[in-house]
């Protein structure tokens, strides 16, 4: 009997010790001896998307799957699961009715999953080639080398994909326009910068499947008739570089990619560049001028890249989760793709849910599924039961999306029409204690702090903006604020020089379309109905709901609280900051919030 | 081809700017960053203009925009009116001293923007022509540092560069007159640095800084030039005579 030990290696899992884990599992099997009755191999594999329950350990041919594993547990699922099939109870999962969860399949987070471009992740160890081909890899590149560009190109149109990175643009008409430049040479590129606060699925397929994404690349390469491509990855991504690195020379020591792609004679030389490390190099035209060596400043279009894109020539620029799907769709076929998703989004969109939500990660699931799905089957709903108020949806530029609006399905074209976005798939889960107004400064402020400044709306209006929405949670609003952030949003939408500023503006937009009052309640009444904004906010105990635990007065940081065991405590007002620790840590919502005089 | 500009039907030629196909008509559009030498700025966007294209509305800076067949453009709408009053509003804001941007406020008729603050002293609007146009020598003295607010037009650590030849392009470019220029008898002083001013050797009219025409003359392989364009098309025109005698 054989089993394989999959060790979760992904970033997070990392952090939380898994290569200690990894490293006890070799330890023990080797001190066994060759007398063991199992046979076994350890494997690190790509993130799992489950980190905050890292690390994570799958028994295979079982299929049983721990979470948040120790070095000390190693020994014991050595003992119970490798050698003789048991489970370990006490590390496995307990889904939301409290039973232990045996296999991934069954966990509710992973359950309702429907995985294409995470397909590999987390079964297989991504520093091995051969991992890959068993798990049927570069058999569409295969398939491609015997197609002709406009098969190819025929196929992901039949499949309706459109771009992951953001804007959602149909793939095969950036592949059709490239292809059908007369001008040589071309280039194919990678969009792996990945600057979304709170996202991390690109880094999750660069780390874990490396080669599914130079597949995919490579395809894209033959569609268009490029031999030369670049990998552009974000700088703080250092296990993703080196993954990568490693693939590519690895593929080409295969005869895979390199001067001879599978012996076809054709030649296709790829290449990793490292990000800038500014949000907005994450844009196309400011991607390609660094890959370039200069400043990541995006520049007009037209001319779109598959025009004239990297030094000038024809390019064709793709997300890391784009590429994901390409090898799927060619061997599958892009009818198969297109079976999944909605009329006018295909296939499936990895989510990275984080939150409030009681369960956090990366989550595929095909397009169309909604909120609610999303936030209560998978995300297991909100942290304490709380109420949910909103979520955010498409990274920093995204947009505000309110509870009674839980039911819309999760595609381009939704999201779009209702002043959100997709994104790259970034789904921030907000409850009732989450300022609207705050949450539009907090985003504003970092959108201003990564425009690059080149032009005059997005440079000179992020900055009013935040100035008016500064004032506004410091209880200095004026009437006709509303009116002005919305004027101001309207010019930069229309008039910005790229996405980055023309997208600004939603999460300004679309908290004042679905809670306008919270915004008045703050201009007219100095009051934070949340109870969030510093300047706004006065804490008090209700002495009829407190319990005298004392856990607010453990947790307040200035002493500003006071009152014996099992007597009704008191805040201070004169010693309070209003930094509402005590409100996080009191079990019993005794702790009330009200305005104050403004400033 | 044709496209229609504020109802006037104007006839052009594929990929030709919006921006040049409305000057030749006569149509005003106006333009901050926009320089017929350095095009392709894009940066201030007070060009904007509504062009429909199949019943659907965008807007988009003209000075970049190429035309396409039968697009409808307008220069003054509503909407144009609205957002290139609210850029040049910021446009003050950031460079109050600007007489230029103040009276184009006043024109274009943008709102007062009292509500927000005034982002610093000075005439800049950070369009980066002049940095473009020090590139464009290949000399680079100056560059746009830092993102966002702080983003400023500087020479490296804001000290005398090292490289400048005080030529004055860059400040000669510039939309706002942001640049100052000083020049005595045989000084020229430009981003705190003072230059040689060299004469005419036959009129004795100034001819440049002595910097700038070493490095002219290295770019181009010859000796540094030593007359005034004036003198020098008249010497060329006695070496001609003298070498047909005439
Ligand atoms: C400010 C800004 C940041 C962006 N960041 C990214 C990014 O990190 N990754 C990405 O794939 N696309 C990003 N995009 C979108 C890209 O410009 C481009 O549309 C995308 O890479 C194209 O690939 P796709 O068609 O496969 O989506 C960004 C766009 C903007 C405006
Ligand atoms: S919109 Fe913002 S990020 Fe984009 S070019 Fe203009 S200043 Fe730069
Ligand atoms: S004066 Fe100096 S900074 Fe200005 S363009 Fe000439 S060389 Fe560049
Ligand atoms: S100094 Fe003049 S040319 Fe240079 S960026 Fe400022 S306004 Fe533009
Ligand atoms: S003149 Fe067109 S953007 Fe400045």
């Amino acid at each position: 009997m054989t089993r394989t030990i999959l060790v979760c290696c992904g970033t997070g899992c990392l952090a939380n010790g898994s290569l200690e884990v990894a490293d006890e599992f070799r330890r023990l099997i080797e001190a066994r001896g060759a007398d063991a009755r199992v046979e076994c191999q350890v494997k690190r594999t790509g993130c799992n998307g489950f980190c905050e329950n890292g690390p994570i350990v799958k028994i295979l041919p079982d299929d049983i799957i721990y979470y948040k594993v120790r070095r000390r547990d190693v020994q014991e699922i050595m003992d119970k699961t490798v050698a003789e099939g048991q489970a370990v109870e006490r590390l496995l999962y307990r889904d939301d009715g409290g039973r232990p969860v045996l296999h991934q399949h069954e966990n509710p987070f992973y359950a309702p999953q429907h995985k294409i471009a995470l397909r590999n992740i987390g079964a297989i160890d991504p520093t091995r080639v051969e991992d890959y081909l068993e798990a049927g890899g570069y058999q569409a590149l295969r398939m491609a080398l015997e197609m002709t560009p406009a098969e190819i190109i025929e196929q992901v149109k039949r499949s309706g994909l459109r771009g992951r990175g953001g804007a959602g643009f149909p793939t095969w008409r950036k592949w059709q326009a490239a292809a059908e430049q007369e001008n040589f040479p071309k280039y194919v590129a990678c969009n792996g910068d990945e600057g979304d606060p709170g996202a991390f699925m690109d880094r999750s397929v660069l780390e874990g499947d490396p080669h599914t994404v130079l597949e995919g690349l490579a395809i894209c390469a033959l569609a268009i008739g490029a031999e030369e491509g670049f990998l552009y990855i974000r700088d703080e991504y250092g296990l993703a570089v080196r993954n990568i690195t490693a693939a590519i020379a690895d593929a080409e020591r295969h005869g895979i990619l390199g001067e001879n792609v599978l012996g076809s004679g054709r030649r296709l030389k790829l290449s990793v560049v490292r990000g800038g490390g500014a949000f907005v190099c994450g844009e196309e035209t400011a991607l390609i001028a660094s890959i370039e060596g200069s400043c990541g400043e995006p520049r007009p279009r037209p001319p779109f890249p598959a025009e004239r894109g990297l030094f000038g020539q024809p390019t064709v620029l793709n997300n890391v989760e784009t590429l994901a799907n390409i090898p799927v769709i060619l061997k599958d076929g892009g009818d198969a793709f297109a079976a999944v998703g909605t009329e006018g989004s295909k296939g499936t969109k990895v989510f990275a849910l984080v939150g409030k939500v009681k369960r956090t990660g990366l989550v595929e699931i095909p397009m169309g599924a909604t909120l609610r799905h999303l936030i209560f089957d998978i995300g297991g709903g909100i942290q304490n039961d709380r109420p949910f108020k909103a979520v955010q949806t498409g990274g920093p530029s995204g947009g505000c999306i309110p509870a009674h609006m839980l039911d819309l399905p999760v595609d381009f074209d939704t999201l779009k029409s209702h002043g959100a976005m997709m994104g790259s798939g970034g789904m921030i889960v907000m409850d009732d204690r989450s300022c609207m107004v705050e949450v539009a400064r907090y985003y504003i402020n970092f959108l201003a702090e990564e425009s690059c400044g080149k032009c005059t709306p997005c440079r000179e209006g992020l900055r009013k903006m935040l100035e008016i929405l500064t004032d506004i949670c410091e209880g200095r609003g004026q009437e006709g604020d509303i009116e002005l952030l919305e004027e101001l949003g309207h010019t930069l939408q229309d008039s910005c020089l790229c996405a980055l500023g023309k997208t600004a503006p939603n999460p300004v937009l679309t908290t004042i379309q679905y809670f306008r009052e919270e915004y008045e309640a703050h201009i007219r009444e100095h009051r934070c109905p949340a109870g969030v904004c510093v300047k706004l906010t006065s804490f008090r105990i209700d002495g009829a709901r407190c319990r005298g635990c004392t856990a607010c007065a453990r947790a307040c940081p200035t002493g500003a609280i006071s009152g014996g065991v099992k007597q009704p405590h008191v805040i201070d007002p004169a010693k309070c900051i209003s930094c509402g620790s005590c409100r996080e840590a009191c079990r019993f919502d005794a702790v009330e919030t009200e305005g104050r005089e403004a400033v | 081809m044709t496209i229609t500009i504020d109802g006037k039907i104007c006839s052009c030629e594929k990929g030709e700017k919006l921006l040049a196909v409305a000057r030749r008509n006569r149509i005003p559009i106006p333009t901050l960053c926009h320089h017929e030498s350095l095009p392709g700025q894009a940066s201030c966007r007070v060009c904007i203009v509504e062009v429909v294209q199949q019943g659907r509305s965008t807007v988009t800076s003209a000075c970049v925009y190429p035309v396409e067949e039968g697009i409808q453009v307008y220069t003054n709408s509503d909407r144009i009116r609205r957002e290139r009053g609210m850029i040049l509003a910021l446009l003050h804001k950031r460079a109050p001293d600007s007489r230029l941007i103040a009276d184009m406020c006043r024109i274009y008729g943008a709102p007062e923007l009292n509500r927000v603050s005034v982002s610093l002293p000075g005439k800049c609007i950070l369009c980066g022509l002049c940095v473009r146009a020090c590139a464009e020598l290949s000399v680079g003295a100056i560059s746009t540092v830092n993102r966002g607010v702080t983003k400023e037009i500087a020479t490296p650590y804001h000290e005398p560069s090292a490289v400048c030849v005080g030529c004055g392009s860059c400040a000669s470019v510039c939309p706002t007159g942001a640049i100052e220029v000083t020049e005595t008898a045989d000084t020229r002083t430009i981003w705190d640095k003072t230059f040689p001013l060299v004469r005419c050797a036959r009129c004795g009219a100034p001819i440049g800084t002595r910097e700038e025409l070493d490095h002219a003359a290295r770019k181009a392989g010859v000796e540094r030039e030593t007359l005034c364009e004036h003198c020098r098309r008249r010497s060329m025109t006695d070496v001609l005579a003298a070498a047909y005698g005439d």
